[in-house]
């Protein structure tokens, strides 16, 4: 049953992670360029200019954009957060609604296999990939790196791991929200607007101190990649949140499967 | 001896009817046809016995023991083959037996190969590639590869050519001879007349007969036919609902005892009678109508 998962969820892993590879093989290809040409003085000036409050959105106070790993820092991780997130939410909302949109359910429901195992078996299935797409995005921006210039590793690697923590609370969520609904195509929308909203929940929480409290409903504030640039560790509370999290929905979905009709 | 029970099985859809108030034995060993038209709640039914659904109210029993969702004791030995066979498109059919063998981790090779043989399915195809008639073979395969005790068959025959329907139906002949209790829905009625123990008939979500096939067909329909002068009397003295009438000839569905009806019939003047044993289909419209 786990193999049968892991073989039916290869494909869309491959994609995704070929889309990742392609997309930062371009940045890495063209940011020497881009940082060379004198355009790029005017581009830190532009930069001043910005609001204090949308510079530490997107981290850009702390990091500089005039080499690779300052670009990473900045933007790179949150396309990272929000390719993970995608995949995560998408995989989660999937794994749980293929079998009864193709109705192969008939067929899983009836073997001798208890609905419980059903879902650990694809739960372990979309956590082996969720957790292998951000070591591929992870080993390749590595190896980019290291072509690019000097970057901090241990700085890297943590920030190559936060986009885990949101990740996995969104596999999970889609994952039980998914237990409500019978079709694959529904549960789309569904987890690809859980994953935009709860990261522009997160982005307008930093952007005024009145709207700070938006953060503690958006799973992208257990990234915390702020923390991970500036103290060089992971906020264990984050991990620890994230867990919990992760466990509950998991026994939610696990309580809801059990109490589900099939067909 | 009862292998399953199923005690006021009541399934609605929200506030749409699926089955109401369904009560039925089954005896181990038998066929047990069910046959009614679209919507009458079979398919609620059978999915209500495999916990595919959740029931309203009502419960089912496995040989004495209420058959839950998370039983795999008694999953292991019931076999399902639904109306449409939907398995895993990317598989090709050996591959789809080989994971069916690895979810009852047992060496199901060899009925697996009698099965095959028999229903001359090509192993070495795609799943996506198979005809209808085809992917029928595989879930017939699926049902009964792994020996099961209960069998709970979903318009069986659909999609299959005359040639495997033959065979199809000496290997259901074979499993109950083996002790296997086969529950057969369909809409197929000489399906039920050929094979079938005892029917039970479903109409709008409610179970209206459960008869031996043999005392469905041999008691309880008759049509008959009446030429008399007399014919106006008989149908008012009898209460007669005709099915035609033309000058001294009435048409009539019987449904008492045939020996009571001649005894009314010996005072009229009669010309002449026919008495002709409605087909399964007829009675099936009876019940229907």
């Amino acid at each position: 049953m786990f193999l049968r998962e892991l073989k039916v969820n290869f494909k869309s892993f491959l994609i995704w992670a070929i889309v990742s590879i392609f997309l930062f093989l371009i940045v890495f290809l063209v940011y020497p360029s881009i940082i060379s040409s004198d355009e790029m003085g005017n581009l830190n000036e532009m930069m001043q200019m910005f609001p204090e409050e949308l510079l530490k959105a997107f981290n850009m106070d702390i990091s500089s954009i005039d080499t690779a790993y300052g670009w990473l820092k900045s933007e790179g991780f949150v396309f990272i957060l929000l390719i993970v997130g995608c995949y995560a939410g998408i995989l989660g909302s999937n794994i749980i609604l293929k079998e009864e949109s193709d109705k192969t359910i008939e067929y899983l429901g009836t073997l001798p296999i208890s609905r419980t195992k059903i879902v650990l078996s694809k739960t372990f299935a979309g956590l082996i990939y969720i957790v292998g797409l951000v070591m591929v995005i992870g080993l390749f921006n590595l190896l980019g790196l290291t072509v690019s210039g000097e970057f901090d590793v241990v700085q890297y690697l943590l920030l190559s791991i936060t986009p885990l923590l949101p990740a996995l609370v969104v596999f999970f969520v889609c994952m039980f929200i998914a237990t409500f609904l019978n079709k694959t195509k529904k549960m789309l929308g569904i987890s690809l607007g859980l994953v935009i909203g709860s990261y522009l929940l997160h982005t307008l929480s930093g952007m005024s101190k009145s709207v700070v409290f938006i953060k503690y409903f958006s799973v992208f504030t257990l990234a915390d990649l702020r923390n991970v640039i500036i103290n060089v560790r992971i906020n264990p509370i984050m991990i620890i949140i994230t867990i919990i999290s992760s466990i509950a929905f998991l026994g939610l979905v696990i309580y809801r499967y059990n109490k589900k009709s099939l067909v | 001896m009862n292998i399953i029970e199923i005690k006021n099985l009541t399934k609605y859809y929200g506030k749409i009817r699926g089955v109401i108030d369904l009560s039925l034995d089954l005896v181990k060993g038998e066929i047990f046809g069910f046959i009614g038209p679209n919507g009458a709640g079979k398919s609620t039914t059978i999915r209500s016995i495999l916990n595919l659904v959740n029931k309203t109210s009502g419960e089912v029993l496995f040989n004495g023991r209420p058959l839950e969702k998370n039983d795999i004791l008694s999953k292991r030995l019931i076999g399902y083959l639904p109306s449409e066979v939907h398995v895993y498109e990317d598989l090709t059919v050996k591959q789809m037996l080989d994971f069916h063998e690895q979810i009852f981790k047992e060496d199901l090779s060899i009925r697996r190969k009698e099965l095959v043989e028999r229903l001359q399915l090509d192993e070495t195809k795609k799943v996506e590639e198979l005809s209808f008639g085809n992917l029928k073979k595989v879930g017939i395969v699926l049902a009964l590869m792994h020996n099961p005790e209960f069998v709970i068959l979903d318009e069986p025959t659909s999609g299959l050519d005359p040639i495997i329907q033959k065979e199809f139906f000496n290997i259901l002949l074979e499993e109950k001879q083996k002790g296997t209790t086969i529950f057969y829905s369909t809409h197929v009625l000489s399906e039920v007349s050929k094979i079938c123990d005892r029917v039970g008939i479903i109409k709008n979500g409610q179970l209206l007969k459960v008869e031996p096939v043999k005392e469905l067909i041999d008691k309880n329909l008759l049509y008959i036919t009446i030429t008399s002068k007399d014919s106006n009397k008989i149908i008012t003295d009898l209460g007669i609902d005709t099915i035609s009438s033309s000058d001294n000839t009435i048409v009539f569905k019987n449904t008492d005892n045939a020996n009571d009806l001649l005894k009314k019939l010996v005072k009229y003047d009669i010309e002449n009678i026919y008495i002709e044993q409605a087909s399964i289909e007829d009675i099936f419209l009876h019940y229907y109508e």
